[in-house]
């Protein structure tokens, strides 16, 4: 062990009541942290899961001949403001509706699979470019109608439901932001007061290494390390407790939400979602560590001069 | 390997030394003599960069040490061994620990500090005491660890501020003779003091100072 991390070390263990509120304060700024990154990604995945739905269905007149439709197919996907184009035959559709009234078996042996109409479904990038494309689509011969995600309601249900998801998404983003950034620098600022509390307390032995040679960087190692110490222990504690509760939650959320993906359902996946953040968050943890630190120890060491 | 030329310093209205010029020669033993306040650790605190002169000039190894940038300063100190008064000594760290301070901020290599103190903490006889901490020391063994510490980074000089100021006549005696052990390996050592028993007893150079001047 080097004789700067034996000092911090030993600094620690002297002052513990210090250490331990430093590292709560950092554990509670990266648990929200990393909440807040879980939440933010939920709520772009959601919205995505709904901007990229097949969100246009061309309802195809009954005696649309099969070059036609091919025809049709091959022009949205080729444009480049359409994706995930897909062709539904007839018993398709009649499947798809028995699927969804399969708990009144009646209802499907009602029904014959040419009541359903055969229909090209396709999502836009952009949901902006929505009315002009179904215009266009609704101006080709073979199509009768266009819907827009009849599931949802019509047109003006799924606007409605992204421009919902995409406002919680922005304030959830904006709060969580300025939430984590409160705690950040009330981190920072916790951080700067023990270090220069550390430092008042080594006044003696700094000036004893200072008479006997030690350059600034050597008398300001065991100190920025110190701190280097609280933000891993911080990231550590805030990281863990939330990986835990996410784990503890996950289940029921994935079971609620349904197929929307709102949490990766693939453990790797999974787990690499949060070992990316916990990477950024030892990253975020040194940096203010190292500028909390270096900003005490440069203003101690200009005050004892 | 020392030389001050009219050199002169002021705190305020207090005048600390007045165009003082002295020279002392590589291996020298010499005392810095006078009353308190006759700017005896002034001149040694000049050696150490920690006061610059009003005017003047202040040579170590024949470099003007009043013209070394500040962040050159460590360098400077780390070619000088310091004995205190006070002895200075770290009170949470072991004698051992005390003396690799000094090896780690010189930046001498970990594998070998374990040698390098174990030798000069036998030559202050405190091999005894390695793992002991300052609190359990006496008077004359912190002093002791001070010399140890001063002494394990091998500096051509060694600068002791009243080193046996704190110290009763039989352990002063004591650390006398150890300083001047060292002083005959070849070591410069410039000894402030107002003791003049010790001076009288030895035979070496005194430069006297009353009221900031030689």
């Amino acid at each position: 062990m080097s004789i700067h991390t034996k000092t911090a070390i030993e600094a620690i263990k002297r002052s513990p009541f210090q250490a331990v509120s430093a590292i709560f304060v950092l554990a509670l700024t990266f648990f929200v942290a990393t909440t807040v990154a879980i939440l933010v990604y939920a709520s772009n995945k959601s919205l995505s899961y709904f901007e990229t739905r097949p969100q246009i269905i061309a309802f195809l007149k009954d005696d649309a001949k099969t070059d036609g439709i091919s025809a049709l197919q091959n022009k949205l996907a080729i444009d480049i403001r359409i994706k995930d184009v897909k062709f539904v035959p007839k018993e398709e559709a009649l499947a798809i509706y028995k699927k969804a009234t399969e708990d009144n078996p009646q209802l499907a042996e009602l029904v014959s699979p040419s009541i359903f109409p055969a229909s090209l479904e396709f999502s836009v990038t952009d949901l902006k470019l929505a009315e002009k494309i179904i215009e266009e689509v609704r101006s080709e011969a073979i199509v009768d109608q266009v819907g827009f995600t009849a599931n949802l309601g019509g047109e003006k249900s799924l606007g409605d439901v992204v421009t919902r998801l995409k406002t919680i998404s922005y304030y959830l983003r904006l709060g969580g932001i300025v939430f984590v950034g409160v705690l950040a620098a009330t981190s920072f600022l916790v951080l700067l007061v023990i270090i220069s509390m550390r430092m008042t307390s080594r006044k003696g032995e700094i000036e004893i290494l200072s008479l006997i040679g030690a350059t600034p960087k050597f008398v300001s190692s065991p100190i920025v390390l110190e701190g280097i110490i609280y933000a891993i222990l911080g990231v550590a504690i805030g990281w863990t407790t939330s990986f835990i509760m996410w784990l503890y939650v996950s289940p029921s959320l994935i079971s609620y939400f349904g197929e929307i993906p709102i949490l990766p359902k693939s453990p790797v996946t999974y787990f690499l979602l949060f070992a990316i953040i916990l990477g950024t968050e030892l990253l975020v943890g040194f940096t203010l560590a190292l500028v909390g630190s270096l900003v005490a120890v440069k203003r101690s060491l200009k005050k004892a001069k | 390997m020392i030389k001050f030329e009219n050199v002169s310093k002021s705190f305020g209205s207090i005048v600390a030394l007045s165009n003082v010029s002295f020279e002392i020669n590589d291996g020298e033993f010499v005392f810095l003599t006078g009353p308190s306040g006759a700017g005896k650790t002034t001149i040694l605190k000049m050696i150490l960069r920690e006061y610059l002169p009003d005017t003047g000039k202040v040579f170590f190894d024949k470099e003007d040490i009043t013209q070394i940038k500040e962040k050159d300063v460590p360098l400077l100190r780390q070619k000088i061994g310091i004995v205190f008064q006070d002895f200075k000594v770290l009170p949470e760290r072991t004698v051992a620990e005390n003396v690799e301070v000094a090896l780690a901020v010189t930046g001498v290599e970990e594998g070998e500090w374990e040698k390098r103190v174990d030798h000069v903490l036998k030559l202050v006889n405190l091999s005894k005491r390695a793992n002991l901490f300052p609190s359990q020391l006496s008077g004359g063994e912190l002093q002791r660890v001070s010399l140890a510490r001063a002494l394990v980074v091998n500096p051509k000089l060694i600068l002791a501020d009243e080193p046996t100021g704190n110290l009763d006549w039989d352990t002063a005696a004591g650390i006398m003779e150890l300083l001047e052990k060292i002083n005959k390996e070849g070591k410069t050592i410039i000894m402030a003091t107002h003791h003049q028993g010790l001076i009288k007893h030895s035979k070496h150079r005194s430069v006297e100072l009353k009221e900031g001047k030689i």
